[in-house]
């Protein structure tokens, strides 16, 4: 059976090795930094110059740059498109019957477009190359609550849960000669006869859960262990403090060139 | 000496007026093996959530009487006291998955790292469980990859793992076949030879007969019946309230039923009984 964790891509690569929290620092100061860059040439150098030769590094570069063409270069075109039509500016480039584009709409939409492509391809490279218990294991031991943890893993796991769980539910109905195709009256009516047993018999589900998690002491208060123990290294932590530092400092000098300007 | 005392139990869940265990008086020895029996609805579930403390304080509802699990006053202990003395294992083996590991041997670990129990310990215990249930071989496997039966093994082997002296198992067979059965009752057994205080909900009539010390029968919230395997799984008792029999004990009582058998023979409960009973007739 093909297991997949959310969009994690397992690989034995220096960039899965590195401490998750590593990733989540520099995932996090990469998307500031593209948000402060006053020039959106910079924020679209990030994913091309570090994003994408990371992913190599990381033995992930084909389905990252795959991931990237499918997801985040059409909504970038499209956001591009839409804001560069609608956004109002002064300086007219050219217009087409009631259609028109702006120097300044060109511009902001350029800045928009490029923080989103930065975010989004940063995002997608901490996903493919963290696994989340790694991820999980490693804030718990650093302190965060345990039910965040909960939280954050279990809805991973249980969306493909609930989607196998919809398809039995739709096959079985379809045996009772339910009409789940066709048009979209058809299709509306088949909707309650499939997504009332999917709630109810979810909402059932949640009290076993719950029972099963308490009687495995999950709420028992007191020191936890952990069997999986995520490496991290003093090179590791210098480089985030450092990478933290630096972020301070460009936006520093970001806030002081847009006071002086 | 009795590890679970229960004296004038009753208990009615919320929002609803028929009570679902009715004065139930039951002392059980440390060591043994109890099987719980009675049809769908009799309290079987109720009893094991009590024993592990999920009735009263999970469930609420109205408790009245007085129980002590391992010298522990259940109505003035906690949950989070319950959870190191009674294990609970129940019928859907998918619930019961924490949803928070992906593999089977981190799974397993769940349970130990919330007790704080140290890595080596911990890894030690995984290994027997995991040994014990027949599943180390899909240790590395996601729990949501496996099938029914493998998912109810690995329930079994989480609560093993919690090594406390009570386990409650909730029909732990329902999804098994007849080979995967078999292997829970041995485990069972080896369980109770090392001290451990076993409590099955089951309906496998055959297995209880074979491996229980003692079975208890439920009907309608009250205790029907309670003696050993002998005593209670040849009662008439059992045929009158739609409980059933084993096999070897229907086939019997038919032959004496039809003057093929002597009517002063004991009825059987498992194949060699039954062997020697139709040897006589």
């Amino acid at each position: 059976m093909n297991e997949t964790i959310g969009l994690y891509i397992d690989r034995d690569s220096p960039l899965h090795r590195l401490n998750p929290l590593t990733k989540v620092v520099f995932t996090i100061c990469i998307v500031i930094l593209g948000f402060i860059s006053p020039w959106a040439w910079i924020t679209f150098a990030i994913p091309v110059l570090i994003l994408i030769p990371m992913s190599f590094w990381g033995q992930i570069g084909v389905p990252y740059l795959r991931a990237l063409l499918k997801i985040v270069v059409p909504l970038a075109l499209i956001l591009l498109v839409m804001q560069s039509l609608f956004l109002p500016g002064e300086t007219t480039w050219f217009r087409f019957w009631f259609l028109s584009v702006e120097y300044e709409s060109v511009e902001r939409s350029l800045t928009l477009v490029s923080r989103l492509v930065s975010m989004t391809a940063s995002f997608i490279l901490f996903l493919f190359s963290t696994h989340p218990s790694r991820l999980m294991t490693d804030l718990t031991r650093r302190g965060v609550s345990p039910i965040v943890t909960y939280l954050f893993i279990s809805t991973i796991q249980l969306i493909p849960l609930m989607r196998t769980k919809a398809n039995t539910i739709m096959d079985a109905q379809r045996a009772r000669g339910l009409e789940t195709e066709g048009n979209i009256v058809t299709r509306s009516k088949a909707l309650m006869p499939m997504l009332a047993p999917l709630v109810f018999g979810s909402l059932v589900d949640v009290e076993e859960r719950a029972i099963a998690i308490e009687a495995r002491a999950f709420r028992v208060p007191g020191k936890r262990t952990h069997l999986t123990i995520v490496p991290d290294s003093q090179a590791q932590h210098l480089f985030r403090i450092a990478l933290i530092v630096l972020t301070v400092v460009l936006i520093g000098v970001r806030l002081w060139l847009s006071l002086t300007s | 000496m009795a590890i679970i005392d229960i004296v004038d139990l009753s208990y009615t869940y919320p929002h609803t007026n028929q009570p679902a265990l009715r004065t139930i008086n039951l002392s059980i020895e440390e060591g043994s093996f109890v099987a719980l029996i009675g049809a769908n609805g009799a309290g079987k579930s109720t009893l094991c959530y009590t024993i592990t403390g999920f009735v009263p304080h999970f469930f609420q509802g109205e408790f009245h009487g007085t129980v002590t699990i391992a010298g522990k006053d259940l109505k003035s202990s906690e949950l989070k006291d319950m959870v190191t003395t009674a294990s609970l294992v129940f019928q859907k083996p998918q619930n019961q998955i924490s949803g928070t590991k992906f593999t089977v041997f981190d799974e397993v670990a769940f349970g130990l790292e919330n007790l704080g129990v140290p890595r080596e310990e911990m890894i030690k215990r995984i290994e027997r469980a995991l040994e014990l249930t027949g599943i180390a071989h899909l240790a590395e496997r996601s729990p949501y990859a496996l099938s029914g039966g493998q998912q109810q093994r690995l329930a079994f082997a989480s609560m093993l793992a919690m090594d406390t002296p009570i386990l409650v198992l909730d029909e732990p067979t329902s999804q098994l076949d007849p080979i995967g059965s078999r292997e829970v009752f041995e485990v069972v057994e080896r369980l109770t030879d090392e001290g451990k205080t076993v409590i099955m909900a089951e309906h496998k009539l055959e297995w209880i007969a074979a491996f229980a010390d003692r079975v208890v029968v439920l009907d309608e919230g009250s205790i029907l019946l309670d003696g050993t395997p002998d005593e209670v799984l040849t009662s008439s008792l059992l045929v009158e309230n739609d409980i059933g029999s084993t096999r070897y004990t229907s086939v019997a009582r038919a032959a004496q039923e039809q003057a093929l058998a002597p009517q002063n023979a004991n009825l059987p409960i498992s194949l060699e009984q039954a062997e020697r009973f139709f040897k006589q007739a």
